[in-house]
C-alpha cells in the first residue's frame, strides 16, 4: 500500500519520458548515419562505391558534359539517390579515396516531394544506365 | 443437448496483435478445444530476392530487413555462413563485437514482450514503463552502430564500426541503469498479482509437449528443456564471457516471464564482461572469392534457433537461400499451448509466446 502510494507521488514529479517536441530538439547522437557525400575532383572513377552499393543507389552514367578531372576518361557523371539509399556505408568503406572523394556526413536527407520528381528522375538515370 | 462448438477466429487483424497472423480456434463453450493457424500475411520473397537480385556481398543488409527486432541476428547468421564458405577467419576483436550487439538486441526484444506480456494482463503503467526504459538500450546501440533499428553493423568480414572509450562508459553506465530496473520488474512479475498469479498455470507447455513438438528458445526453456544454440555451437565464444542457462518450470506464461528476465540480467553481464575483456586487432578481415559450397549456421536470436542454409557455385549470385526462423518452428508447440485454454486468455498466451510474423513469413 504504502509502496504503491510512494510509488505514485514519485512518478507524478518524475519528468516525462517523452521530450517537448518541437520546442526541444530532438537529439541527434555522435556518428549518426546521414547522407553520402561525394567530392568530385578527388575521385578516381574506379566505380567501386557502384559495385559495391547494396541497393544500387549509385550510378555512373554517360554525360554529354563531364567534369574537367582527368581522370574522367569515360566521361560519366556520378547520381546518388538519397532515398533509394540504406545508410549502410558500404560505398565509403570501398571507396579507395575515404573522406576525400567520399564520405559518410550526419546530414539527414530532404522529403522526397513530387515536385521534385525523385522518381522520376531516378528512373531516367536507370534507363540511361540500362541502355 | 448435443456437444456444441463454435469457430473463432483470432487475426489476422485484431486489436491485441502486432503483426498479423490468423488462428481459428474450435471453441466448446470457453475452452480451446482445437486450433488451425496461418502465418504467411507479410510474405515479402526475401528468400527469392537474396538468390536474384542481391550478390552475396549485399545479402548481409537485404535479410537484416525482415525484422526490426532481430535484424543483426539475422545479418550475422548470414556472415557467419557466407564466411564459412569463403574460409576467411574473423578476428576475436569483432566476434566479441558482434556479441555485443546480438546481446543488447536480446534485452531489447525481450524487454518489448515483457511489456507486452503486462498490457495484454491490463497492466498499461507497467508496458509504458518498460517501453520507456527500453529506449535507453536502443539509444546505446544507435551510438555503437549509427542507427536505432536497422544497424548495418555486421558485413562479411567483421563489423562496420569500433567503439570508443565514450561508447564504452555509456554502454556501462545503461547497462547498470537496465539491471536495476530489471530488478525493480522481477519483484513486480513475482509480486503484482496482475502478473503473477493471474498469469500462473495459464498458457502451459508441458516438458513432454516441448520435446515433442519442438520447441525452442525461451518457450522451451520455461518448460524445463534445456537448450539453447549459445551452448551448443561455437562460432561466437559464448563460454569465454559468462553464459549462463536459466531453465524455468512450469511452462506458463508466469515461468516464461521469468526465463526472460533472468536472460536480460545474463546479457546484461555477458555485455559487462566482453566490454571488460574486449581483444585488441582489427574489426575487418578481407575476404576474398566467391561462395562455394553450402554451410548450415544455427544462432540463437531472442525468439529461439535461427537457421540459415546457403549454397553457393563459384558466382556472385547465390543458388539458395533458406531461412528457418525460430516463430515458424515454434508453432506446432504454439498450437498445442491454445488446446484447453480459455479463449480469453488466448492474446495473452500469444503475447507471452512474443511471435515474430515477419520473420515466419519473410
Amino acid at each position: 500500500m504504502w509502496y504503491s502510494v510512494k510509488k505514485a507521488f514519485t512518478n507524478l514529479l518524475s519528468p516525462p519520458q517523452t521530450i517537448d517536441y518541437p520546442a526541444t530538439p530532438i537529439k541527434r547522437v555522435e556518428r549518426y548515419r546521414g547522407l553520402i557525400e561525394y567530392g568530385e575532383e578527388h575521385c578516381i572513377y574506379c566505380l567501386k562505391c557502384e559495385k559495391a552499393c547494396p541497393p544500387g543507389a549509385i550510378l555512373f552514367t554517360h554525360t554529354d558534359t563531364p567534369t574537367e578531372n582527368p581522370k574522367n576518361k569515360k566521361s560519366l557523371a556520378y547520381d546518388y539517390n538519397p532515398h533509394l539509399c540504406i545508410y549502410c556505408g558500404e560505398c565509403v568503406r570501398a571507396c579507395p579515396k575515404p573522406n576525400e572523394a567520399l564520405w559518410q556526413s550526419e546530414k539527414k536527407p530532404g522529403i522526397g516531394v513530387k515536385e521534385d520528381r525523385v522518381n522520376e528522375r531516378w528512373f531516367e538515370v536507370e534507363g540511361r544506365k540500362g541502355s | 443437448m448435443g456437444r456444441k462448438i463454435i469457430d473463432i477466429p483470432l487475426g489476422s487483424q485484431h486489436i491485441s496483435l502486432l503483426e498479423p497472423i490468423k488462428f481459428r480456434f474450435a471453441c466448446e463453450n470457453e475452452k480451446i478445444v482445437d486450433v488451425s493457424s496461418d502465418v504467411g500475411f507479410v510474405h515479402r520473397g526475401i528468400e527469392k530476392a537474396c538468390t536474384t537480385k542481391f550478390a552475396y556481398d549485399a545479402v548481409p543488409y537485404v535479410v537484416a530487413r525482415i525484422c526490426g527486432l532481430c535484424a543483426i541476428t539475422h545479418s550475422l547468421a548470414y556472415t557467419t555462413a557466407a564466411e564459412s564458405l569463403l574460409e576467411g577467419v574473423v578476428t576475436r576483436r569483432a566476434k566479441y563485437l558482434r556479441m555485443l550487439l546480438v546481446e543488447l538486441d536480446r534485452i531489447h526484444s525481450h524487454m518489448l514482450c515483457l511489456s507486452h506480456t503486462a498490457e495484454n494482463a491490463g497492466f498499461e503503467a507497467m508496458f509504458m514503463r518498460i517501453m520507456g526504459d527500453r529506449e535507453s538500450v536502443m539509444d546505446i546501440q544507435e551510438r555503437i552502430t549509427g542507427n536505432r533499428v536497422q544497424f548495418d553493423y555486421v558485413s562479411i568480414g567483421g563489423v562496420n564500426r569500433d567503439i570508443t572509450t565514450d561508447i564504452e562508459k555509456e554502454i556501462r553506465k545503461t547497462l547498470a541503469f537496465i539491471r536495476e530496473k530489471t530488478h525493480g520488474y522481477l519483484e513486480e512479475f513475482t509480486t503484482n498479482w496482475s502478473l503473477s498469479l493471474k498469469f500462473k498455470g495459464v498458457g502451459v507447455l508441458t516438458l513432454d509437449e516441448a520435446y515433442r513438438y519442438n520447441a525452442i528458445g525461451p518457450l522451451a526453456r520455461a518448460a524445463g528443456l534445456a537448450t539453447d544454440v549459445r551452448s551448443e555451437t561455437d562460432y561466437l565464444p559464448y563460454n569465454e564471457i559468462g553464459y549462463e542457462m536459466r531453465v524455468g518450470e512450469g511452462g506458463d506464461i508466469y515461468s516464461r516471464n521469468i526465463v526472460r528476465l533472468f536472460e536480460i540480467l545474463n546479457s546484461i553481464t555477458m555485455c559487462e564482461n566482453i566490454l571488460g575483456g574486449l581483444p585488441e586487432g582489427e574489426i575487418q578481415t578481407k575476404m576474398k572469392g566467391k561462395p562455394t559450397g553450402e554451410a548450415l549456421v544455427r544462432l540463437e536470436a531472442p525468439r529461439g534457433e535461427l537457421m540459415y542454409y546457403i549454397r553457393g557455385e563459384g558466382k556472385a549470385m547465390l543458388s539458395r537461400v533458406r531461412i528457418k526462423t525460430p516463430t515458424f518452428a515454434s508453432i506446432p508447440a504454439f498450437i498445442e499451448v491454445f488446446k484447453g485454454s480459455e479463449y480469453a486468455d488466448a492474446p495473452a498466451i500469444l503475447a507471452s509466446f512474443d511471435p515474430c510474423m515477419s520473420c515466419t513469413a519473410k
